[in-house]
């Protein structure tokens, strides 16, 4: 298998973080893998730590003990990376232009553990020997092992062989997906996947491209391409829905024409817009662009439902 | 400020370029520029929106470079709209692209710009940016570019310079705009707050609310308690002036603040790994959350009606102020200047009575606050203006 860390003898990947007892991202109870990295540029992201295939730095300024402790303004932290700001704020900043360099042997340094790195390495026996911890809940509700992002189909080797690993213990498998990737990435990765859940975000291509980064055509063409060669797969089709960007008829009733002559798409979830992961652009010094957006109103994610329901013959 | 430049032995190409955040007034900064440059024999030329005439020359049909020769100089209007454009993100280190396999990724295009500036011929860069862009000017100049930064700041928030240029043009529309408010709130017998740009530093608001003789002005550097807020503002209410007017900096902070913003979210938790909560409301910046909190929070202290008004964005746009163009001018001289004398890796900074070039890394990672023992300080003091918390 290639290994996409540089290292030959070790499988690895780059992981973002392992979550326990999650119940919304395939059957049963479940633990959720996220890998680092994306190949796209959601403006209402709400993992932005996701983003980056490096693992990256992130600073919680509420753990900071500020100038009582000033250790990162000193050696070996580099210069100006750290710095204080005159007045009553006790608190460190943080150059972000100059922090590139920051690694987890140095955060590892704050007493406080205001400074962490989001992303690791880790083998595919370390994850799986993680998930394993909870095999009786699998057993015992249907679940298994989940691997999120980022984007699973940026890391296929990693990710295949994660996958077959829970087969291998008797684990049920699930993705989430945006599937913006070659279709070989996805051919390595989808034998190994019972459940896939994967997003369309906008119908409209140059709309797809202004809010996600890139045009949808390629994404669409995996997921009717992975419908077809895959036909045992369950897939479930998800919308993160945002007022004023997607959360219209229109779209849901595209997706619906798309994804209904596949019997083998089972399920089409909506995810309302949500705001929880602001604090994280925070921690990462970065921007949150969709920042007068707000969370779409009950009735009108009930009014939308109840197109999918109908169209899935629930009614 | 800067003196005769006189003329140089050798013929050089240098570069202007505009950092991300526009204010009025930066073809000023590119007239003073072009124009003490051009008097050395100097050719000119500007980079189109930030880095991307460079880094995108195909993207430009009559090109990414615009060639400052003096007749297109003569005839530019200092006080219209920059004629280099700018670009949303102006950091070569952190460039979005999207790769072969129409994935988005950030590629370090440095080195890449550095070669092309090289290409061109271009020896010198005279950057007009903030206190972001003062950082990747710094990293660059690390990497061998002969550059001169000019500090932009509606805030006034860049250390190194008494007056970043803006600031004053941003000041003058703001003050306009408070007046307004107060005769709106006069005529609805009601109490105005309005907000006004400033996460880090409180310059405009305190500038414009004593100019406009504010009830109480809000600053990020005076963390505020609103109890005191409307225990002045009902001192000053009266059936005879039955109205407020209450400044307030974008980045206000609030003491013992009552309400906390509600998510009605329906996440599903596991899609948000490290999920934190919304963020700290001083640090994500929603323009009109700080209005609007203020407001409500005072509406909860006091029987008047209180308001929220937004200035933020407005002072943006418009005119430069006589201070602003003379100012952008003079910084453009002074950066020609310094490029002449080989000061590389600087900021010209006006350090009255000069304007003087400060190094770039004494000049980052320093933010220009009101001090609490400042002049304007006393002075609202002596105005009766309500800072929210006794200094």
């Amino acid at each position: 298998m290639k290994n996409q860390s540089g290292n030959p003898s070790v499988p690895t990947g780059r992981v973002l973080n392992i979550q326990r007892y999650c119940s919304h991202d395939g059957p049963g109870i479940r633990t959720t893998v996220f890998l680092k990295g994306c190949s796209l540029r959601c403006k209402w992201c709400g993992n932005p730590e996701s983003i980056a295939p490096k693992p990256e730095l992130s600073y919680d300024p509420k753990k900071c003990t500020g100038r009582k402790c000033g250790l990162c303004l000193k050696s070996p932290f580099p210069e100006g990376v750290f710095y204080f700001v005159e007045g009553d704020d006790e608190h460190v900043k943080v150059n972000w232009q100059l922090s590139r360099d920051i690694d987890e042997a140095l955060t590892s340094l704050c007493p406080a553990g205001a400074l962490e790195m989001f992303g690791k390495l880790m083998t595919v026996d370390d994850v799986l020997d993680e998930v394993e911890k909870d095999a009786s809940f699998y057993r015992n509700t249907g679940g298994g092992m989940t691997i999120s992002g980022g984007e699973v189909m940026l890391q296929p080797d990693f990710a295949a062989a994660l996958l077959k690993g829970a087969h291998e213990r008797g684990f049920n498998t699930a993705i989430e997906t945006a599937c913006n990737a070659p279709w070989a990435n996805l051919e390595k990765v989808l034998p190994h996947v019972d459940t896939m859940l994967h997003d369309h975000k906008l119908t409209d291509p140059e709309r797809h491209k202004k809010w996600v980064g890139v045009t949808n055509e390629r994404i669409l063409a995996n997921f009717k391409k992975a419908y077809e060669m895959f036909p045992n797969t369950d897939f479930i089709a998800r919308t993160p829905l945002i007022p004023g960007v997607n959360a219209d008829e229109e779209h849901i009733r595209a997706v619906l024409a798309f994804i209904r002559p596949h019997k083998n798409v089972i399920d089409y979830e909506l995810l309302p817009y949500h705001r929880f992961g602001l604090g994280k652009y925070e921690y990462l010094g970065k921007v949150y662009e969709l920042d007068d957006y707000k969370t779409p109103s009950d009735d009108l994610v009930k009014r939308l439902q109840a197109i999918i329901d109908e169209a899935f013959g629930r009614k | 400020m800067a003196t005769e430049l006189g003329h140089a032995g050798s013929l050089r190409r240098i570069a202007v370029n505009v950092g991300a955040g526009y204010v009025p007034g930066i073809n000023a900064v590119v007239m003073g520029a072009a124009l003490a440059a051009g008097r050395m024999g100097w050719e000119v030329v500007g980079i189109r929106d930030g880095f991307e005439g460079l880094l995108h020359p195909e993207r430009y049909p009559d090109g990414g470079l615009v060639t400052l020769n003096p007749q297109l100089i003569e005839n530019l209007d200092p006080a219209a709209s920059g004629i280099l454009g700018q670009s949303a993100r102006i950091d070569p280190f952190q460039v979005r692209t999207i790769n072969k396999d129409n994935q988005v990724e950030e590629v370090d295009m440095s080195d890449d710009l550095l070669k092309k500036l090289k290409a061109e011929k271009i020896d010198g860069l005279i950057s007009i940016v903030g206190g972001q862009g003062l950082s990747i000017l710094y990293q660059l100049h690390r990497k061998g570019l002969n550059a001169v930064c000019i500090p932009r700041s509606i805030e006034n928030d860049i250390a190194a310079t008494m007056v970043s240029f803006g600031f004053n043009s941003a000041l003058t529309v703001s003050i306009e705009m408070l007046d307004k408010a107060r005769q709106a709130a006069q005529s609805a017998r009601k109490i105005a707050v309005v907000e006004v740009l400033g996460e880090q530093a409180g310059w405009l608001a305190l500038q414009a609310g004593i100019a406009v003789c504010a009830d109480a002005v809000l600053i990020p550097e005076i963390p505020c308690d609103l109890k005191m807020v409307a225990a002045r503002l009902k001192e000053k209410i009266s059936s005879r002036r039955p109205y407020g007017l209450v400044v307030v900096a974008q980045g206000v902070k609030i003491i013992n603040k009552s309400q906390k913003e509600e998510s009605k979210s329906s996440l599903k938790p596991s899609l948000s790994p490290l999920a934190t909560g919304e963020a700290s409301e001083h640090v994500i910046q929603q323009s009109g959350q700080a209005a609007q909190t203020v407001a409500m929070e005072l509406q909860l202290l006091i029987a008047e009606e209180t308001y929220p008004l937004v200035i933020g964005p407005w002072v943006r746009g418009g005119t430069p102020t006589a201070v602003d163009r003379q100012l952008g001018i003079a910084y453009g001289v002074a950066a020609v200047k310094a490029l002449r004398n080989g000061q590389y890796g600087t900021v010209v900074a006006f350090v009255p009575p000069e304007i003087k070039c400060v190094p770039l890394a004494e000049a980052i990672n320093k933010v220009r606050t009101v001090p609490v023992e400042s002049e304007f300080i006393q002075i609202a003091r002596s105005l009766g203006i309500c800072l929210g918390r006794e200094v």
